[in-house]
């Protein structure tokens, strides 16, 4: 039989992984971007001194394998199987061997939501595992003074998730689902409990394996109904322009037109990078110019492939304001990894570089950005090597010449600025005319034609 | 502390005036235990400190010229509060306005922008902490957007106001508490901002309007102190006495220009530095009196204070505009008060102080403030990396200035790795003593 069980929860298992690893990877990846995890002892305190703050700690430290869909998705896997094999302890097998799944999928759920931080999956897994302990000891004073000493040392490690505090990226948003499958986690071993007298646990592995079947086809329709399938889409064009995927943004675009915001302003950056916008922008589902440059808003999420646009147009001063203001906008107050990398990169391309040093320091007490860190801090203050690069030689070159007030409005005058001050930036050139088409404004269009033939 | 990357290990040797010395390092820091920080400032009261530093590098010693370190024999005040803020454009996340012990690395906070938000869309903004004469028990700061208000403590006594009336373009905004009486000068702004596409001063603020009125806390009036439409006044500081308030106000733009779009005018908006007596008994100005004409020599004054002693007068001087936090061009100024006997004083008839050992070179310096002895001054310097501002004080006396010194932080790390900057420094000889929950409980939940 526990073969058997261990069968069904290691299917369960590669079901979590395969999802979060194949249908909901930029969720992860969205995830990552929001958070820095320093492997620094002042960045530790800070986080555990708090109540939850050791589920906290364990979410952020899980969330930044995330860079890695399909580390991730082993992570969550792994993590929503165990609390599930906690409970079937609780529960034991028949009929109500299926329950033992519900606070598992319950989290699932909870998960799908890219607001939502692993630190909650922590606390409940932290708790389920405490109550389990306790459950172990020999009934009598040892058990009483057991649950005495954990009661305060458990407080401090996952509470307060009523609160929801460290569980939910909105600080002021209480997390139902998490609350359900804490609750839950409560409820259904006491309900195996109560249930005992009536339920006899089955010998027999069909039952067991009848009400896994139940609970999962029950469950499992609703994860899939409850994904966000759109907003995957909208992730996975930010983490292919983030991660400078042009060729693959094209081919994603290809097969289905992106037809939200990000998408199309990603869509249209990766073709000005492969230096065909013009010819080609007429194939591809427009939206004026919201889809070429939009207006940044004030959040954290859409500003960041208009930066990288900004960015790649050699728009450094406004790529690093766009980066800096989405950072702040990060709800809980957390910084980005993607963030701190941006801003060093735009002060080493305009010579700022005490303050490229500072986020390059932090970002080497980071376990994925440190090799980057290091390498790019050896460039700081290297004329000659910078010239040289690639990327930032480029950008350099490209930035603005003349100094004037950026409004939050791109505007041809800002594009033109940028392509008089270096006429080989065939960015701002392809950017220039592309607004000129999308605003249909023929006349100031030939005007550039020929003023620069 | 030495770079990590070049060095392995840093050693550093003090020897104290009577002969005393002790060796600290570890790694490449060099950390000092406070008591015996303490010990070694006894013993060298009024003397110097001698200090040896090595550092190894690829395996060999190397040696720093040694220096000495002058203890002076007047205090610093026991107290410096500031705003840590990200250097920030429009957006921000967390902030707080926090306390620090100045002899020991102890820091609490006095309030943060968290606490009381109740509308996460809006957000707030903390800002503009003042004390009347150094001391907690009458002091204020702003709380903008979600749940807004002027926070007042009078007497120790917390209350919220609303500043805004009427007939004033805006509620408080930098204030400055009158030294003895229950009367706060404010300036009152509208206040934008703009973005630089290719200027490492990144961030223009300037005001569209600002003014000047004189709150009255003991009966919550608000009365005009200026409001000249055509320009711009701000940053009110009174005289130690009370009888005169200071305040910058800026000169008409050339002919042609006053009517441009100020974000393409703003080179050249310069504030001269003005004063006006003032009447305790029956809270009247007098006639304005220009003080010190910065625009004839192309340049702008802000941030005035004058020394608890009234004899010398500090300002921020940059070559145009208000903020000159965000101006690299940005230094402190100190002239003798003496010298100014009516006639207005300029660059060409004063006579400056030697500032050099103070004020950074392409950085901006601003924020200029006296400790309440007189004998140290204060100023927020970007001089670090040019984005973050960190305190930096200096010891003055006879009009001669000590060289400017960083504040201490407990891991000599803490600088470069803090990504906040230190916002609007201020002495106290007290700490506050309400607590962040206490303030709380004026904000509607």
């Amino acid at each position: 039989m526990s073969s058997v069980r261990s069968l069904i929860s290691s299917l369960f298992c590669v079901a979590v992984i395969l999802f979060f690893g194949m249908a909901y990877p930029h969720h992860l990846h969205y995830q990552e971007q929001f958070q820095l995890f320093l492997f620094d002892s002042n960045y530790v305190w800070d986080v555990v001194k708090q109540t939850g703050g050791v589920a906290d700690l364990l979410g952020r430290f899980c969330t930044q394998f995330f860079l890695f869909a399909w580390v991730g998705a082993v992570i969550i896997g792994l993590l929503l199987t165990a609390i599930q094999l906690l409970t079937s302890r609780f529960v034991g097998d028949g009929w109500l061997y299926g329950l033992s799944f519900v606070p598992s999928f319950l989290l699932w759920i909870f998960l799908l939501d890219e607001h939502a931080l692993l630190g909650g999956v922590w606390a409940v897994m932290i708790t389920l595992h405490a109550v389990w302990q306790i459950v172990r000891l020999p009934k009598g004073w040892q058990r009483y003074v057991a649950i005495v000493v954990l009661l305060p040392v458990l407080y401090w490690m996952v509470g307060p998730s009523w609160t929801g505090s460290h569980y939910y990226r909105y600080p002021n948003v209480a997390p139902m689902l998490l609350y359900a499958a804490w609750l839950s986690a409560i409820v259904i071993p006491l309900l195996a409990y109560v249930c005992r007298k009536w339920i006899k646990p089955s010998k027999g592995y069909v039952v067991s394996l009848c009400s896994f079947v139940l609970v999962a086809g029950v469950m499992g329709s609703i994860v899939w109904k409850n994904a966000n399938f759109k907003a995957e889409k909208v992730m996975q064009y930010d983490f292919m322009a983030s991660h400078q995927q042009w060729n693959r943004i094209i081919e994603t675009a290809n097969k289905e037109k992106p037809n939200n915001q990000i998408g199309v302003t990603v869509q249209n950056l990766a073709l000005a990078m492969r230096g065909v916008l013009l010819d080609q922008m007429q194939n591809y589902n427009q939206n004026g110019i919201a889809g070429l440059l939009p207006d940044v808003q004030s959040d954290a999420v859409s500003p960041m492939p208009t930066a990288e646009a900004f960015y790649q147009l050699g728009m450094i001063y406004v790529a690093q304001r766009t980066v800096f203001e989405a950072q702040e906008a990060i709800l809980d107050f957390q910084k980005s990894g993607r963030c701190y990398k941006r801003l060093a990169q735009t002060n080493l391309i305009i010579g700022s570089y005490e303050v490229a040093r500072k986020y390059l320091m932090a970002l080497q007490k980071t376990l994925f950005y440190r090799e980057w860190a290091n390498e790019t801090l050896s460039l700081l203050g290297d004329e000659v090597a910078i010239a040289k690069h690639p990327e930032y030689g480029r950008l350099r070159k490209w930035a603005y010449k003349d100094n004037f007030f950026f409004s939050d409005h791109v505007t041809p005058e800002m594009l033109e600025s940028l392509y008089s001050g270096c006429t080989d930036n065939s960015m701002a050139y392809q950017y220039l005319m592309a607004y000129y088409m999308l605003t249909g404004d023929r006349e100031r269009y030939n005007n550039f034609i020929s003023k620069n033939r | 502390m030495l770079p990590a990357d070049e060095y392995e290990a840093c050693v550093a040797r003090l020897t104290t005036p009577d002969g005393k010395q002790q060796t600290y390092g570890s790694g490449v820091k060099v950390q000092i235990p406070e008591e015996e920080w303490h010990d070694m400032l006894q013993a060298s009261k009024g003397k110097s400190l001698k200090v040896e530093v090595w550092g190894q590098k690829n395996g060999e010693w190397l040696s720093y010229n040694p220096f000495d370190i002058m203890v002076a024999e007047e205090p610093i005040d026991e107290y410096l509060s500031y705003r840590l803020i990200e250097p920030t454009y429009v957006a921000w996340t967390y902030m707080e306005i926090a306390q620090r012990h100045l002899t020991t690395f102890e820091e609490t906070q006095i309030f943060n922008n968290e606490i009381t938000m109740n509308d996460k869309e809006k957000g707030q903004c903390i800002n503009c902490h003042s004390y009347q004469n150094y001391k907690t028990d009458n002091m204020l700061f702003h709380v903008r957007l979600s749940n807004s208000g002027t926070i007042i403590v009078n007497d120790g006594k917390v209350s919220r106001v609303n500043l805004k009336r009427d007939y004033t373009i805006s509620g408080g905004v930098y204030p400055a508490w009158h030294p003895t009486e229950k009367l706060i000068a404010f300036s009152t702004n509208l206040t934008r901002q703009a973005f630089h596409t290719s200027n490492h001063n990144k961030i223009e603020v300037y005001d569209l309007a600002s003014d000047m009125i004189l709150y009255d806390v003991k009966t919550d009036s608000v009365s005009i102190v200026s409001n000249d439409s055509t320009l711009l006044e701000v940053y009110p500081t009174w005289s130690p006495d009370g009888k005169y308030l200071y305040y910058c106000k800026s000169v008409p733009l050339p002919e042609g220009m006053d009517s441009k779009d100020i974000r393409t005018t703003y080179p050249k908006i310069q504030y001269n530095l003005y004063r006006r007596s003032f009447d305790v008994a029956t809270h009247n100005f007098g006639d304005e009196e220009l003080v010190y004409d910065a625009a004839s020599s192309d340049k702008s004054v802000t941030l005035p204070r004058i020394s608890p002693d009234g004899r010398y007068l500090l300002f921020a001087l940059g070559q145009y505009g208000c903020f000159h936090s965000r101006h690299h061009d940005a230094d402190i100024v100190c002239i003798p008060m003496e010298q100014y006997t009516g006639t207005p004083l300029t660059a060409e008839t004063a006579s400056f102080v030697d500032m050099r050992l103070v004020n950074s070179d392409g950085y901006s310096d601003s924020y200029p403030s006296w400790s309440s002895n007189g004998h140290w001054m204060m100023v927020a310097s970007r001089r670090g990396d040019g984005n973050y501002s960190r305190v930096y004080f200096a010891y003055f006396k006879d009009g001669k200035v000590g060289k400017a010194f960083l504040l201490p932080q407990e891991d000599p790390e803490h600088n470069i790795f803090l990504l906040k900057s230190y916002n609007r420094p201020e002495f106290m000889i007290e700490p506050v003593k309400i607590s962040v929950d206490e303030f709380s409980k004026v904000f509607d939940k």
